[in-house]
């Protein structure tokens, strides 16, 4: 390794390790490592701040915006508190039924809109039901649980759930029919398997009371609680249709009329706020994500620093100098990535490990490796509770509802909690992205 | 004598929490009327009257409530009686939460008439942003520390009173937080709306006293 690649992936790994050991300063260690790193990269000579910049993948962060935009009406729509009562009624108060609806919807909910979003606003009443049901510790594990990975699958579904699917996308490595088409089953067969796991192996509604008095009572707070919810229908059906025009033009559009997915989007979102009229602007301003854009921005920048340095490619020539079949050489990288993810969360991981992947897509069928990539990177962000960006938030969300059960006792929902979850999670997607890539590497 | 009968159907041990959790996102009043509406449809009246005994001491409005339910009691909040107290305002400002009150508040008040929700100012602070959004017409979340702003000649401030005598009545503590004799002068109603037909009979846990005097308007039982 020369001194550049040293120094760059020192600055790289460490500002990513001290971001994860210290999130309240999260921003603060990432802005800081990327000026540092654009610094190193002119002094030494590999790059410069210009060109750093201007390899950032700006249609990224457009797609990000924009797909915010169109989360952010549907939040101010009350549509994700329509969704919240769903659940509710589907659950009837359930314990047995919860968690089992609660992920299925969150995981069709992510793949299409913001999940940070959706969470937001769906936790709450979640957090409520769990009050009125006075749960166990095991159960209250296993359903926020159950929720954060069912949202992380969600994402890696469709091309547009989260970032690492939407690197992708926007790269142009694959095309959005052709993400959807193997990721969504692929995804769909994990939360089966997973939800079959936690029914029939777990088994965590066992302890939580279930009498007609409590049942009865649940679901008339909750009804109570919402007994004058109304979607504002003018704000959401615009989005909606949006949201469908977007993927109508992502999925026909040939490609070589040149527009983009990330185009798509911007025209997607400019609409989706012209329709909002006078509430367009305040939207826009809510949906900005300023804290998101300037981490993505100072993650891209070290990764593009060490780029430069060509490290990325020497740790794919190392990759593809391993005496074994490419398949075997896939399944390494897929479990590394895997491991790299649960440290670094999707976003840092999947950034970095691209450039590997395009190397050996080159020998492989290009599917197979990045949709692999995908799952292993959602394996991985469901590994441990700090992995994803939900995770804190769902833990800081618990903590303020103060939750008890049947004893008075509190109950809790941190980053301890979530390990059984996250190594049953992990094993079963790591497994579903194992056995993906080997079929179709064959 | 002869020992009352229990009900056939037991509390479970959740009832506690479930109160609470009602209480504190619909209102002590509205959850109290609720818990009595499902426990009677549920058990009848001996299982209301084995939640008095079990949540009573804890929650005296509650009580208040399942004692006047028993009396065969439980009529719908009438907000035209306000009509008086807030003839001439623009502005009507609300502390606390009874989610029953105000649902029938927003319903029966002008469109014209701005309405807001003082917050961070209760012992049980409501999910304001889930409570708020059962209504149509737009409520203002108005931080405790920013309430000065709607103050005025034609602005109006109301509370729930949870039973009263010849001189006291019992409200939620936001309204201690609020009144002090230059409210008095900012605006031009202070009104109590009275929910129970009775005082308590217990100790009132959660609530604070307040004299009759505070209110320029005092309306209901």
């Amino acid at each position: 390794m020369t001194s550049a690649q040293v120094l760059l992936s020192a600055i790289l790994l460490g500002g990513l390790l001290l971001q994860a050991i210290v999130p309240g300063r999260r921003l603060v260690i990432v802005s800081s490592a990327a000026a540092l790193a654009c610094l190193v990269a002119t002094l030494r000579g590999v790059s410069d701040t210009a060109k750093i910049l201007a390899e950032v993948p700006w249609d990224v962060l457009v797609i990000l915006v924009a797909l915010g935009v169109v989360s952010e009406v549907l939040a101010q729509a009350r549509a994700f508190d329509w969704l919240a009562v769903k659940v509710s009624d589907l659950s009837r108060g359930d314990a047995r039924r919860l968690y089992l609806v609660l992920a299925v919807t969150m995981y069709v909910t992510s793949g299409l809109v913001n999940n940070l979003t959706a969470l937001l606003l769906v936790l709450p009443m979640v957090l409520v039901l769990l009050r009125l049901m006075a749960p166990d510790r095991r159960y209250v594990r296993w359903t926020l649980g159950l929720l954060l990975v069912a949202c992380n699958l969600g994402g890696a579904a469709t091309p547009i759930g989260d970032f690492p699917a939407i690197l992708m996308l926007s790269g142009g490595r694959l095309t959005f029919g052709r993400y959807l088409q193997f990721a969504l089953p692929a995804t769909a067969i994990a939360i089966v398997v997973l939800l079959g796991v936690v029914r029939f192996a777990v088994r965590p509604a066992e302890a939580v009371p279930r009498d007609p008095v409590t049942l009865r009572l649940t679901r008339a707070i909750v009804t109570a609680l919402h007994r004058g919810l109304v979607v504002e229908r003018s704000l959401a059906v615009p989005a909606l249709g949006s949201l469908g025009l977007m993927l109508a033009a992502w999925s026909l559009l040939p490609a070589r009329l040149g527009v983009s997915p990330a185009l798509v989007c911007w025209l997607g979102g400019g609409l989706t706020l012209l329709m909002a009229r006078r509430r367009g602007e305040t939207i826009a301003r809510a949906a900005t994500q300023g804290e998101a854009l300037l981490f993505l921005l100072s993650l891209f920048v070290m990764v593009g620093a060490v780029r430069s340095a060509g490290l990325f490619e020497s740790v794919a020539r190392a990759l593809l100098a391993i005496p074994a079949s490419p398949q075997v050489q896939l399944t390494l990288f897929l479990v590394l990535a895997g491991l790299l993810t649960g440290v670094f969360s999707a976003g840092p991981g999947m950034a970095a490990l691209l450039d590997v992947a395009d190397v050996l897509a080159k020998r492989l069928p290009p599917h197979a490796v990045y949709v692999g990539l995908a799952l292993a990177v959602c394996a991985g962000s469901s590994l441990f509770l700090t992995a994803a960006t939900s995770g804190p938030l769902a833990q800081a969300l618990t903590e303020a509802a103060d939750l008890r059960d049947a004893q008075g006792k509190k109950l809790r929902f941190g980053f301890r909690e979530f390990v059984p979850v996250g190594l049953v999670s992990f094993a079963v997607i790591e497994g579903v992205a194992l056995v993906y890539a080997w079929i179709f590497a064959r | 004598m002869s020992e009352r009968p229990g009900p056939a159907i037991a509390l479970p041990p959740t009832v506690h929490a479930s109160f609470l959790v009602a209480a504190t996102d619909l209102g002590m009043w509205s959850a109290a009327r609720l818990f009595c509406r499902e426990l009677s449809a549920e058990g009848g009246a001996p299982l209301v009257e084995a939640l008095r005994d079990e949540l009573g001491r804890d929650f005296p409005v509650l009580d208040g409530v399942a004692a006047a339910f028993g009396g065969g009691e439980l009529q719908a909040p009438r907000a035209e009686l306000l009509a008086d107290a807030l003839a001439g305002i623009d502005r009507l400002v609300v502390t606390g939460l009874e989610a029953d009150a105000l649902d029938a508040l927003a319903a029966w008040l002008s469109l014209d008439v701005e309405l807001a929700v003082l917050t961070g100012a209760s012992a049980l602070e409501p999910d304001w942003r889930a409570a708020l959004t059962n209504y149509a017409r737009p409520i203002t979340r108005l931080p405790l520390g920013e309430l000065q702003r709607w103050a005025g000649r034609r602005s109006a401030l109301l509370t729930f009173l949870y039973g009263r005598d010849h001189a006291h009545a019992y409200v939620d503590s936001a309204w201690m937080r609020v009144h002090a004799p230059d409210v008095r002068v900012q605006f031009r109603a202070l009104v109590g709306w009275n929910l129970l037909s009775q005082p308590l009979e217990l100790y009132p846990r959660w609530l604070s006293q307040t004299a009759l005097e505070d209110f320029s308007h005092v309306v209901g039982p």
